[in-house]
């Protein structure tokens, strides 16, 4: 009789243990199936940027650019788009007074000759015609990229002097390059590093093989047809009926 | 949403994120003397465009409406001059919201293939208007549609 009832005890209790061992398995399975669900793999889970200290983790904090507005150089009201653009913006922080900024004046009534890649745009932002020499300004403004006058995009990116530059990527409306420079050449270098940045941090977050590039590719053509983040295209299970029109 | 206003041309409206857009103080008929230029106010021109507008946008679009791509739009409102006010292509107020109907392919400016445009003349604020709108892509016209809805409503005429 005792050694049955000290079997069935036994008994129970490693059943005890393998229901506890299932509950445990169970959960694991729960928790992957939620984090792929929700577009975290367990790889990216582990996956850390690691900086010296006092260096900044890439990505993180990036400033977001916002839209321009002011006048241009007749004095009518004009807005420059820079978010949600499948293109790259390079802003130009110019002034008429000083001597740097000339260069890039000139550089910019050959737009031609500047090399800048198909997909980013120039616009050049002066300070308000009260704080600007308007009749200068339209002296000087580029034929073929927009110039705004506006203090107050120099205060929304914290432009600190001029000239000074700043490159805003559209899909993410982030800020990812701005410097003050003394060249079109030094420009040019900084836009490359941006961008090189941005691709090889986008591969690494992506870890899947794509490139960052591929990805901007891919939001190029999304936003192109029209469907923007979160768009109930993107999460249909089901093939898609045809939109009936008015 | 940005605000864009212009006081001289006495014209504004809420851009939304991204899209370009200029107001200007077109001058009166070039055909009016010096004194006649004096006494008439200048008239207002509005472009507002999902995509970059180039610097040399004409009144009705042509310059943009050539690089457009499939989910763009773009809006123009052209002010006529007082002698329309009260006319008969003017008599209509402002449309409140335009149809996937008012877009015709036959109603462009500058007719492009692929695209659609409607023509909607009005009266508001006693100056006459004609608001010109283009879609990149007919076809794309039950997602574009909506997105000129969003933004007409925002535009006040001063």
């Amino acid at each position: 009789m005792v050694a049955a009832v000290v079997a069935l005890s036994a008994a129970v209790a490693l059943l005890a243990v393998l229901v506890a061992a299932l509950l445990r398995s169970h959960a694991e399975i729960l928790r992957q199936l939620h984090d792929i669900t929700h577009g975290r793999s367990t790889a990216d889970a582990e996956f850390e940027v690691r900086t010296r200290a006092g260096v900044p983790t890439p990505g993180e904090g990036a400033p977001s650019a916002s839209d321009i507005v002011g006048v241009d150089v007749a004095g009518d009201a004009i807005a420059v788009g820079v978010l949600r653009r499948e293109h790259l913006t390079l802003l130009a922080f110019l002034s008429s007074g000083c001597l740097t900024c000339r260069t890039f004046w000139d550089a910019f009534a050959s737009p031609a000759d500047l090399g800048l890649r198909r997909d980013v745009r120039l616009v050049v932002v002066t300070k308000d015609p009260d704080q600007e020499s308007p009749a200068e300004i339209a002296s000087l403004a580029p034929p073929s990229a927009p110039t705004v006058m506006s203090s107050s995009a120099w205060d929304d990116f914290g432009v600190p002097v001029a000239p000074y530059f700043v490159l805003v990527d559209g899909p993410s409306g982030a800020v990812i390059g701005e410097g003050a420079s003394a060249g079109w050449a030094q420009v040019r270098d900084l836009m490359n590093r941006a961008l090189a940045d941005t691709d090889v941090l986008d591969g690494m977050r992506t870890r899947g093989g794509r490139s960052g590039s591929r990805d901007r590719d891919a939001d190029i053509e999304l936003l192109d047809a029209g469907i923007t983040p979160g768009d109930p295209m993107l999460h249909h299970d089901e093939p898609i009926e045809d939109v009936e029109v008015e | 949403m940005l605000r864009l206003s212009s006081a001289g041309a006495g014209v504004a409206i809420d851009l939304p994120d991204g899209w370009d857009g200029t107001i200007t103080q077109r001058e009166p008929d070039p055909g009016l003397s010096d004194i006649e230029r004096a006494s008439t106010p200048s008239l207002a021109l509005l472009h507002a465009a999902s995509f970059s507008l180039p610097s040399d946008t004409s009144d009705f679009g042509g310059g943009a409406v050539e690089v457009m791509r499939f989910g763009d739009v773009f809006i123009a409102l052209f002010e006529y001059g007082r002698e329309s006010v009260g006319t008969a292509l003017f008599w209509s107020p402002r449309p409140a919201r335009l149809a996937v109907g008012d877009f015709d392919e036959n109603m462009l400016q500058h007719n492009l293939p692929g695209q659609s445009g409607t023509q909607q003349f009005f009266t508001e604020s006693g100056r006459a208007f004609c608001l010109y709108v283009v879609l990149g892509s007919h076809l794309n016209r039950a997602r574009a549609v909506p997105l000129v809805n969003s933004v007409l409503p925002s535009i006040t005429v001063i």
